[in-house]
């Protein structure tokens, strides 16, 4: 599944861009995290509970921040499992000036869904995995405008 | 093929409709499944499975499992490779994991299994068992994995074989095929899709596996439709591992069985690793499927992506046909066709047709899905091979405008041409297929049916008739040709009679519904002229039963049917030799009628059956071994061939593209009826799982090999609510081969039900171009249709 889109947040760009290659940060905005742990830089390990329907699972996530080019481009790489279901994900995010000092966002994600919450939450995958990014983008804005 | 003799209703032989012996224990709830048994001591094994349709496998950490309260023990590839069981051959000689050592193939496979004292615990266990996955290319469409750049699935077949094509076979005469379709006048070509489904037997498959150190034995409680073919695998399989489980002490038993329709005759990992289990803790272990594991791991049916052309006369009489088809059998070819036919019977597509010439040919691909394909209620791919010709001589008909009916009327084998040859080399038995579809439309009252048709559509109403004109194959078979893995495919059965005059019968088939225990009795009845209640059927404890090869692909009344039959006149023979004794007689001089030999002339110097077999015991002559007993393993001639005309009235709602089955006529003709009534119930549920994949039934997969189907939500089984009210009619044509003249039908309506719907959805459409339907006819791919002319 593609997903794509664009948001404006009323923050300079260097410190939006401080927010999003920090995990206790960022990663606070994941849906569902219950922990980040950090392993280094460039690595850490999130546990997120993810619910599809009637299905839930816990998943164990290891990122990357596989690409940085402060401050303009990230892309984070994402590989979790949960008992019988797994996610893997990349997510691309460009910063750029944006209207009234603030920043504008165009990040896009390619995220695949395996296993039981695919089989058996198929035709809910789709409305959930975009409520759930929205969620995050609103979590982001309003953490940072704040 | 001898005369059917009448019996009386006390006696309860062929033709009557004898109430089931089994369903007083089923309607009151004392079926025994297995998932009923408990054995003292016993573990529970479930299973870790993969989330990914092709992956590898880079680590398993079961530290967090083995934590959990009451596991016993995970085992994974790894532990099984020391012993040689990671692998096992599958029925049709092909290799399919137990548990992945590196590499996992399809979504929800086996990768490790937790035993644990209870069925929670065990569940438990799995969620904590981590494994750590790399995805790898997934492979789900059968025509991409034929592409040079596809990744190879199964590297473990050698350096030689660095492609995803498994088998090439082929059937009949493709440059006289070619040539005959040249010279057509017409020719229809089609691509015709019968999807992947699955049996869904309301019992999910499971065992308990019950190792007993000390006395060395292996008792196997299960769900199966072939208990002995079981019972050799299994023995051969440990003996390949360098166990001592030997056969003699390897004991297979079923129990009752909650559906089988060919999914319970392959052999699952499930079984195997709860006998590893088993072996390695010395306790019983139970593994019971949850409906999920069953949808998405378990053998499925069809998947045959077919294109077929027809080659015909400006006056629509048939002459060639010619197929191709793709047959997507997931990662390993766990079919359980016979050895020598890797597509099955599919070359009786040329159906019940009088065709000069044919040629059929089938190439059998890997892709990341479960292994399979089984025969669902169908005998080794007919119902593939039948959909496909029927829907064909439907597209004809309507290409040169003549009526379905009369253009299957002037093409069908006539009855004096029997027994007929087919192009690929099938010998038909018997029929009258003109007969069996006359008595449909006059049933239906198919030529006011055409005018209301015609009425309708004149005001722009959608409705269709559909017809289907099928012919079976069934009871595999003789062994010159039909083996699985070498096993040939006779079937068998023991009478013993009591001096008392009752009878034990064991058969070397396993009844999973069809109602062995009342219809075999009734063969003995009518053999010998016991009262039915006097005849018990035993089945499905191979350390009792006579071997047999098992119940699929509507063999049981064709093979074992006849061994009863055989068995019983070798014991009517001996009971002549005791009756001429009795009534100091010559043998030439006694008549029999069911149950009794008497003088020739005069019927009151005579002796009843029960008469002769308390002498056999009693009073038996000098040089005749006493007892009246007689075994019987029969190697069919020649295989049997049903037959029927069905027709269906469909009703399209223009505002959903929901298709109505409004009526529906059946006709069928199995030969000589042991039970008319039981005859029914099949033909009754057969229609009902013929409609089920012809409007609700689909596996499907996602693009990443995710199976969307696991559940019965999204996997649609008709109900009653969707079921209509069948109308069946029957003609008897006797098989001249078969002993008591019987054919077998539990497949026949699962087979010919479907293209009669597809037909008659087309035939509502046709005047609005649509030329072909693939099943499952859902209202979203109708609604697409009407919408797309401007209808909907």
């Amino acid at each position: 599944m593609k997903f794509a889109g664009t948001t404006d947040i009323a923050a300079p760009r260097d410190r939006v861009w401080a927010f999003v290659i920090d995990p206790n940060q960022v990663g606070q905005c994941g849906p569902g995290v219950e922990s980040i742990e950090v392993i280094d830089d460039t690595h850490f390990k999130a546990t997120a509970k993810v619910g599809i329907g009637f299905i839930s699972a816990r998943f164990v996530v290891n990122m990357e921040l596989a690409e940085q080019d402060a401050p303009d481009r990230a892309v984070i790489k994402a590989h979790g499992q949960a008992p019988g279901s797994a996610v893997d994900a990349t997510a691309a995010m460009t910063l750029s000036d944006g209207d009234a000092g603030g920043t504008r966002m165009d990040w896009n994600a390619d995220v695949t869904i395996s296993g039981s919450l695919a089989s058996l939450g198929a035709r809910l995958i789709e409305g959930t995995a975009n409520k759930m990014i929205g969620q995050t983008f609103d979590c982001m804005k309003a953490k940072l405008e704040a | 093929m001898t005369e059917i003799l009448q019996t009386s209703p006390e006696i309860g032989g062929m033709g009557h409709s004898v109430k089931r012996k089994e369903d007083p224990r089923f309607i009151r709830g004392k079926g025994e499944y297995i998932d009923d048994l408990t054995l003292p001591g016993m573990l529970w094994l479930d299973i870790v499975r993969s989330p990914y349709a092709h992956a590898t496998i880079k680590g398993i950490d079961a530290s967090e499992a083995l934590k959990i309260p009451g596991v016993a023990a995970v085992v994974t590839g790894k532990d099984l490779e020391g012993y040689k069981l990671h692998w096992m051959p599958t029925l049709a000689g092909d290799m399919q994991m137990v548990l992945p050592t590196d590499t996992v193939m399809y979504q929800s496979q086996e990768v490790a299994a937790v035993i644990a004292t209870s069925r929670y615990a065990a569940a438990d266990g799995v969620a904590a068992v981590l494994v750590d996955y790399e995805p790898l290319p997934v492979v789900v469409d059968p025509h991409k994995s034929l592409e040079k750049d596809a990744p190879v699935l199964r590297p473990d077949r050698g350096e030689d074989k660095k492609t995803n094509h498994i088998w090439h076979w082929e059937s009949g005469d493709k440059a006289a095929a070619d040539a005959a379709l040249e010279a057509s006048d017409v020719r229809v070509a089609e691509d015709i899709y019968i999807p992947r489904i699955h049996v869904a037997s309301i019992e999910t498959c499971g065992c308990i596996a019950d190792w007993d150190p000390v006395r060395q034995q292996l008792t196997l409680h299960m769900t199966s439709q072939a208990p002995h073919a079981i019972r050799t695998v299994l023995a051969l399989v440990a003996a390949g591992a360098g166990l001592p489980i030997s056969e003699q002490n390897i004991r297979v038993k079923t129990h009752d069985i909650g559906g089988g329709f060919g999914g319970k005759v392959p052999v699952y990992p499930g079984y195997v690793l709860a006998v590893a289990a088993s072996f390695l803790i010395g306790k019983p272990v139970k593994w019971i499927e949850d409906r999920s594991e069953n949808l998405q791991a378990d053998s499925f049916a069809r998947d045959y992506h077919i294109h077929a052309e027809i080659g015909a006369t400006r006056e629509g009489r048939i002459q060639a046909l010619k197929v191709k088809t793709i047959a997507d059998h997931g990662y390993s070819d766990a079919a359980a066709d016979p050895s020598k036919f890797p597509a099955g019977l599919f070359n009786v597509i040329t159906g019940s047709y009088d065709f000069d010439k044919a040629f059929v040919e089938v190439d059998g691909v890997y892709t990341n899905k479960p292994p399979g394909g089984v025969a669902y209620r169908c005998s080794f791919r007919v119902t593939e091979a039948v959909h496909a010709i029927e829907r064909m001589v439907d597209i004809l008909a309507h290409d040169v405008g003549k009526d379905p009916a009369q253009l299957r009327l002037e093409n069908f084998i006539k009855p004096d041409q029997f027994p007929y040859k087919t192009p690929t080399g099938w010998e038909y038995d018997s029929g009258d297929y003109g007969r069996a579809l006359h008595k449909a439309l006059d049933l239906i009252g198919y030529a006011d049916l055409r005018k209301e048709q015609a009425e309708k559509r004149a005001r722009g109403e959608l409705m269709g008739i559909g017809i289907s004109s099928f012919t079976e194959i069934v009871g595999a078979g003789p062994s010159h040709d039909f083996d699985i893995l070498g096993l040939k495919m006779f079937d068998s059965c023991e009478i013993r009679v009591h001096p008392t005059g009752k009878v034990l019968a064991r058969i070397g088939v396993q009844t999973q519904g069809q109602g062995h225990e009342t219809t075999f009795a009734q063969i003995i009845a009518q053999e010998l002229g016991f009262p039915v209640a006097d005849i018990k059927i035993e089945y499905g404890d191979t350390d009792t039963a006579p071997y047999g090869l098992g119940t699929y692909a509507s063999r049981s009344t064709p093979v074992a049917g006849a061994a009863t039959a055989v068995a019983a006149r070798k014991i009517r023979d001996k009971a002549r030799k005791l009756a001429a004794h009795l009534l100091e007689a010559s043998e030439e001089d006694l008549e029999w009628t069911p149950g009794e030999f008497h003088v020739k002339g005069s019927p009151d110097r005579k002796k009843t059956i029960q008469e002769i077999a308390f002498a056999a015991y009693t009073n038996h002559p000098a040089g005749m071994e006493a007892g009246l007993e007689a075994v019987d393993y029969y190697d069919p001639p020649n295989l049997t061939f049903p037959f029927g005309s069905y027709i269906c009235v469909v009703d399209i709602d223009k505002g959903t593209g929901e298709v109505k089955v409004r009526r529906f006529v059946a006709v069928d003709d199995c030969g000589n009826i042991i039970n008319p009534m039981i005859v029914d119930g099949q033909i009754h549920g057969g229609l009902t799982m013929g409609l089920a994949p012809a409007l609700y039934e689909q596996i499907t997969y996602d693009e990443n090999g995710n199976n969307l189907t696991g559940t019965f939500m999204d996997y649609l089984l008709p109900t009653a609510v969707e079921t209509p009210a069948w109308e069946l009619e029957k003609t008897v044509t006797p098989s001249p081969h078969h002993p008591i003249g019987a054919k077998g039908v539990g497949e026949s309506a699962t087979v010919g039900a479907p293209p009669a719907i597809a037909n008659a959805v087309v035939d509502a459409l046709w005047h609005l171009g649509v030329r072909n339907i693939d099943i499952p006819i859902t209202p979203p791919k109708v609604w697409a249709i009407l919408h797309e002319k401007g209808i909907a």
